[in-house]
């Protein structure tokens, strides 16, 4: 495989808009080409997640629609539907046509558009991700679902929803530096604990939102990459799956999939957690951004609701993460999610991000997951 | 083979059927392809107790489109007694009183013709 560069990020605003998911893509791929230095003439392909348009759009065959909205109706394109996750998949598969050669510069990108329907339809489109007949029937939810791994993580290491809370606070206050974040406001503990129940013990400002948005990165190959203005080199990208069926997944307090996605992404790059400066994992609740610094063996099993609670997981630190202010404050629009969180750790790692800015990141890491646990990909990037 | 459709038929009608493996003796609950244990394609059929106890459970208080009506409601994670785990809804339990490890009975759950998996209480749970 040849080395691979992002060279380019783009990112829209995150929060209500009154454009298309199509428009929102367009907008933050013409962000990320400039940002590259490249033509949209360079582009040999479009990698694109999108999740519930079908539903709150009535639109499916959302690459071609994106592709012909930036203006390159003819790059070949393809969309990827791996729930929350589908944009990074979008980016592993990606990073594999311009690692193997077919292809010298390629756009990657994802987004959503939900705002524009009510909360009792998009909990019922996000549902979709979980199994028809045997979940689906139950009226499980979102929420629901890691609602059943946050009590099986309080009843194996004594998780508190203080600690959980402590997620909410410290995504919130990295928010506030982040002028694309959805929520710019620091939220209390008790602000937090207060707040109503969506599923028990999961409350309100554990959830993170539902968001419009989109964002875009550029890869190239080496040799294309050396004459950009600001590399940021691909070191890994891996995918895992689990059973579908909560039921099928013997130990709700861990998601196995974000184990074997790292390992596999560790192994491609030759680094271990300890090497991992910034981190921007896949928060849809604060009990999935614990459990996720466990998976990734940034702490040990039962430390992550205490990593938080310390700030070891706030910017300064001993293991920031989330400084964009994550899913939780940032927002989290779906198909737009893993190409928003790999925009934020190329930023971190030119260290051009400012006010959230992890001082003397080398290396990130970006974990993003699929609905139920099912699907994970795990990516590494360095700086020269 | 035991397929979905005949599950949830069976199911409607109070027996909780599973497929047990031919070649390594696995439960599999709902049935698939092949064994993920040993890879064998060599299904029997079987029927569970519906016995279990309570692995994980949450309430839920915001519903999907059409389900406002229902909540709250509770949901929860089982491992049956024989040693496969089944997601349902807890009916006839205080929430109050919902914890891991309480022991439950498998109910179908039956609306409009629909069959759902379904848990109350059992003999076990203490009143």
């Amino acid at each position: 495989m040849r080395r691979v560069a992002v060279i380019g990020v783009g990112v829209t605003k995150f929060g209500r808009h009154d454009r298309t998911s199509a428009e929102l893509f367009a907008e933050a791929a013409a962000e990320a080409l400039a940002d590259a230095g490249v033509s949209p003439t360079a582009v040999q392909a479009l990698y694109y997640g999108n999740v519930v348009g079908g539903e709150t759009e009535k639109q499916l065959h959302t690459s071609p629609q994106a592709a012909s909205v930036l203006g390159l109706p003819a790059v070949p394109t393809t969309r990827f539907e791996t729930a929350c996750a589908s944009s990074h998949a979008a980016f592993r598969h990606a990073v594999m046509e311009v690692g193997s050669g077919v292809s010298d510069v390629v756009l990657v990108g994802g987004a959503e558009r939900v705002l524009n329907v009510t909360t009792e339809e998009s909990t019922e489109y996000f549902a979709y991700a979980s199994d028809a007949r045997w979940e689906q029937t139950l009226g499980l939810t979102f929420p629901g679902v890691f609602a059943l791994v946050a009590r099986a993580h309080m009843a194996k290491h004594g998780t508190t929803e203080e600690q959980m809370a402590a997620v909410a606070v410290k995504n919130h206050k990295h928010g506030t530096k982040n002028p694309k974040a959805q929520f710019q406001k620091e939220i209390t503990l008790e602000q937090v604990m207060k707040s109503a129940l969506v599923a028990d013990p999961l409350k309100l400002y554990d959830c993170c939102p539902f968001t419009d948005g989109g964002a875009a990165v550029v890869i190239a190959s080496e040799e294309v990459a050396r004459k950009a203005r600001r590399p940021i080199w691909v070191l890994a990208s891996a995918a895992a799956s689990d059973w579908m069926l909560i039921g099928d997944k013997r130990d709700l307090s861990r998601v196995p999939a974000t184990e074997r996605a790292a390992a596999a992404a560790y192994r491609q790059a030759g680094l271990g957690p300890q090497d991992v400066d910034v981190v921007e994992l896949h928060d849809c609740f604060t009990i999935a951004e614990i459990v996720a610094t466990e998976g990734l063996g940034l702490f040990e099993a039962g430390m992550g609701g205490v990593a938080a609670e310390k700030g070891w997981t706030s910017v300064g630190g001993k293991m920031p993460v989330n400084p964009s202010g994550g899913l939780k404050a940032k927002g989290h629009p779906i198909g737009a999610t893993g190409a928003a969180q790999i925009a934020e750790i190329v930023t971190q790692l030119r260290h051009d991000a400012g006010g959230r800015q992890v001082d003397g990141a080398r290396v990130g890491l970006t974990h993003t997951l699929g609905g139920n646990t099912a699907t994970v990909l795990v990516s590494l990037f360095g700086r020269d | 083979m035991l397929t979905q459709k005949q599950f949830f038929e069976k199911a409607g009608a109070g027996e909780l059927a599973a497929v047990r493996c031919g070649h390594c003796g696995a439960l599999a609950i709902p049935p698939r392809e092949f064994c993920p244990e040993c890879s064998a394609r060599a299904w029997e059929p079987t029927t569970l107790s519906g016995e279990g106890t309570i692995a994980s459970y949450t309430v839920i208080r915001v519903a999907p489109r059409g389900r406002a009506d229902e909540v709250p409601y509770a949901i929860a994670a089982v491992h049956m007694k024989e040693g496969v785990s089944l997601l349902g809804r807890v009916v006839d339990v205080p929430f109050e009183t919902l914890k891991i490890g309480l022991p439950v009975r498998f109910r179908p759950l039956t609306k409009n013709g629909q069959t759902a998996v379904g848990f109350g209480p059992s003999a076990q749970t203490p009143r």
